[in-house]
């Protein structure tokens, strides 16, 4: 399975949409925001809120990515391929979820460091490893349902779905631009996406604060559900491969 | 010894269409084996019965006495399925790496690259090969493993005839290792040169299992030509013959006794410009899968539809091994 986890990182790093929309496009972004004063608030605090949007947004891109590489892989007959050789159809999907969970460590990676080398963002050990394991464990909602429309969807619109559903969890969760400045209605809307809930465990962590029960009980929710509909998307891929 | 592949009475329906019917054929190990048929004939679908792809409605499939699935975990078949398999932004080694380092006791890479010709394109991205090559390459992936048994799903289908000749040659590296080789093709030439056997399958059921001089033999389709003047039907009449075509003042008539048949020519003083032509594999191919068998008498009277141009192109009774296996 190890052999397989590489082989789909070295195809991640050689993929054009992984590098623009999980890895250049969110460190572009952070950039802009914070250095065109487009982000509100003292200089520092700026800095560190969008650090925290941005490496989520990247993590999105990626994990998103990632799901839409499963139906590339069934259009290309690659997952049939996969079930004539030893590997277990188990081993299989599992070496796919590890290649999500890794390949956002890229996106994370390049954000927090353009914050802390570029922005001066300055934190605690404990608060950038906080930060750190939050980002990267709450992306597997997300993998997951990446991964759902990558087995039910075909090829380009699976996609598709996945770019319009990262796009719109990114912007209505509050990663481009802050919930504070949405109107009351869609503030609320809001408060309940899986990337919202996922951002604030990191931004509260930032500012010193414990992650919001909400907010853990929001995410839990969504990964249970996310990871019911990979499990539907993959036993109907199933069917026909 | 166990059958390297085994169907027994299998049966899929895909909505209301019967893929495979009743289909029972074993293969011993050892046996370069081809799957003949023309396309909707069930080849894809008795091939992935046998791979554990395709679950069957009734019977048994099995390799090596065993689950499919179980052989193939094991490693002990390779596949190459009718497409797929070449993936974006890998080099050819990349890939064959990984797919052999699934296997426990994989074709050392060298020998592998060697073997499928790929050593001077082994860091050429997969999805930059022309056909031939990618088909090398798929080939290379389906004996990655050192297999027992290769099962390939018409592997030339739209290769060109060097890209053709290229693959058989991998081919026949591989099986000269004694391997157990099985594959689908809807070229008679193929089936012709490149197997020990030839089983043809047609509307998911069997229609005839043998070597090819076998198959020829039983359908025994000679073509005895003769220039007639005049009313032809008698001629349909002859002893062996089986049908005939009219083009022209020239009378094509298959026989299964064409000794019996131009000795009662030559008895109705009929011999002229006689022309026998043994049967080729594309008459028997031919005869075995016409689309609807005849069951009532045989046609012995000039054809009415367009005329013919060639033995091989004309619309031939059913063989006798046709209606027995019907």
């Amino acid at each position: 399975m190890l052999g397989y986890v590489r082989l789909e990182l070295v195809r991640s790093l050689r993929d054009g949409g992984y590098i623009i929309f999980g890895v250049v496009m969110p460190v572009v972004m952070y950039l802009l925001f914070t250095n065109l004063g487009l982000a509100q608030g003292d200089k520092h605090d700026a800095a560190l809120f969008t650090m925290v949007s941005m490496a989520a947004y990247g993590a999105l891109g990626s994990a998103f990515n990632n799901g839409s590489g499963i139906a590339e892989d069934r259009a290309a007959g690659w997952l049939r391929q996969l079930r004539l050789t030893p590997m277990t159809p188990a081993q299989v999907v599992a070496g796919k979820v590890v290649t999500g969970v890794l390949g956002v460590v890229p996106s994370i990676a390049a954000v927090l460091l353009t914050g802390a080398l570029v922005n001066h963002v300055t934190l605690t050990p404990g608060q950038w490893l906080a930060i750190i394991g939050l980002l990267w464990v709450g992306t597997i909602p997300f993998s997951l349902l990446g991964l759902g429309n990558g087995y039910r969807l075909t090829g380009q619109t699976a996609a598709m779905t996945n770019l319009a559903t990262m796009l719109s969890l990114s912007i209505l969760g509050g990663l481009w631009i802050p919930t504070t400045n949405f109107p009351a209605w869609l503030r609320a809307i809001a408060e309940w996406t899986p990337s919202n809930s996922y951002a604030a465990l990191s931004w509260h962590a930032a500012s010193g604060e414990v992650p919001g029960l909400r907010e853990v009980a929001v995410l839990s929710s969504w990964l249970l559900v996310f990871g019911l509909y990979a499990m539907y998307g993959y036993r109907r891929a199933g069917k026909t491969a | 010894m166990e059958n390297a592949a085994s169907l027994a009475n299998v049966t899929k329906t895909f909505g209301a269409t019967r893929a495979v019917d009743g289909l029972t054929l074993s293969i011993p190990r050892g046996q370069t084996v081809a799957l003949l048929g023309p396309n909707g004939a069930g080849k894809s679908t008795a091939i992935g019965m046998l791979l554990g792809l395709i679950p069957p409605d009734s019977g048994t499939a099995a390799l090596f006495g065993g689950d499919p699935e179980q052989a193939v975990r094991r490693g002990r078949v390779g596949a190459m399925p009718q497409e797929g398999g070449i993936i974006a932004r890998v080099t050819v080694r990349e890939l064959l790496t990984f797919v052999s380092q699934t296997y426990r006791e994989p074709l050392p890479l060298d020998r592998l690259l060697a073997l499928a010709q790929l050593t001077a394109l082994r860091d050429r991205r997969v999805d930059k090969l022309s056909g031939g090559q990618a088909q090398r390459v798929r080939f290379a992936m389906a004996i990655a493993g050192d297999p027992d048994l290769i099962v390939l799903d018409e592997p030339t289908a739209a290769l060109d005839v060097e890209a053709r000749r290229e693959l058989w040659a991998s081919m026949r590296g591989f099986a000269e290792r004694g391997r157990t080789i099985l594959f689908s093709t809807h070229y008679l030439d193929e089936a012709d040169e490149q197997s020990d056997r030839i089983i043809v399958i047609n509307k998911g059921r069997l229609a005839a299992d043998g070597t090819s001089a076998e198959i020829k033999r039983v359908v025994a389709m000679t073509t005895v030509r003769v220039t007639v003047s005049g009313e032809a039907a008698w001629l349909g009449r002859l002893p062996g013959v089986t049908g005939m075509e009219v083009h022209g003042d020239r009378a094509s008539l298959r026989s299964t006794d064409p000794d019996a048949t131009v000795v009662a020519l030559a008895q109705a003083g009929a011999v002229r410009d006689i022309e026998v032509t043994p049967a080729d594999l594309e008459d028997a191919f031919v005869a075995l899968t016409s689309t609807e068998p005849s069951t009532g008498p045989l046609p012995t009277g000039p054809s009415t539809g367009p005329l013919p141009t060639g033995p091989s192109t004309g619309p031939l009774p059913t063989g006798p091994l046709a209606k027995e296996n019907a």
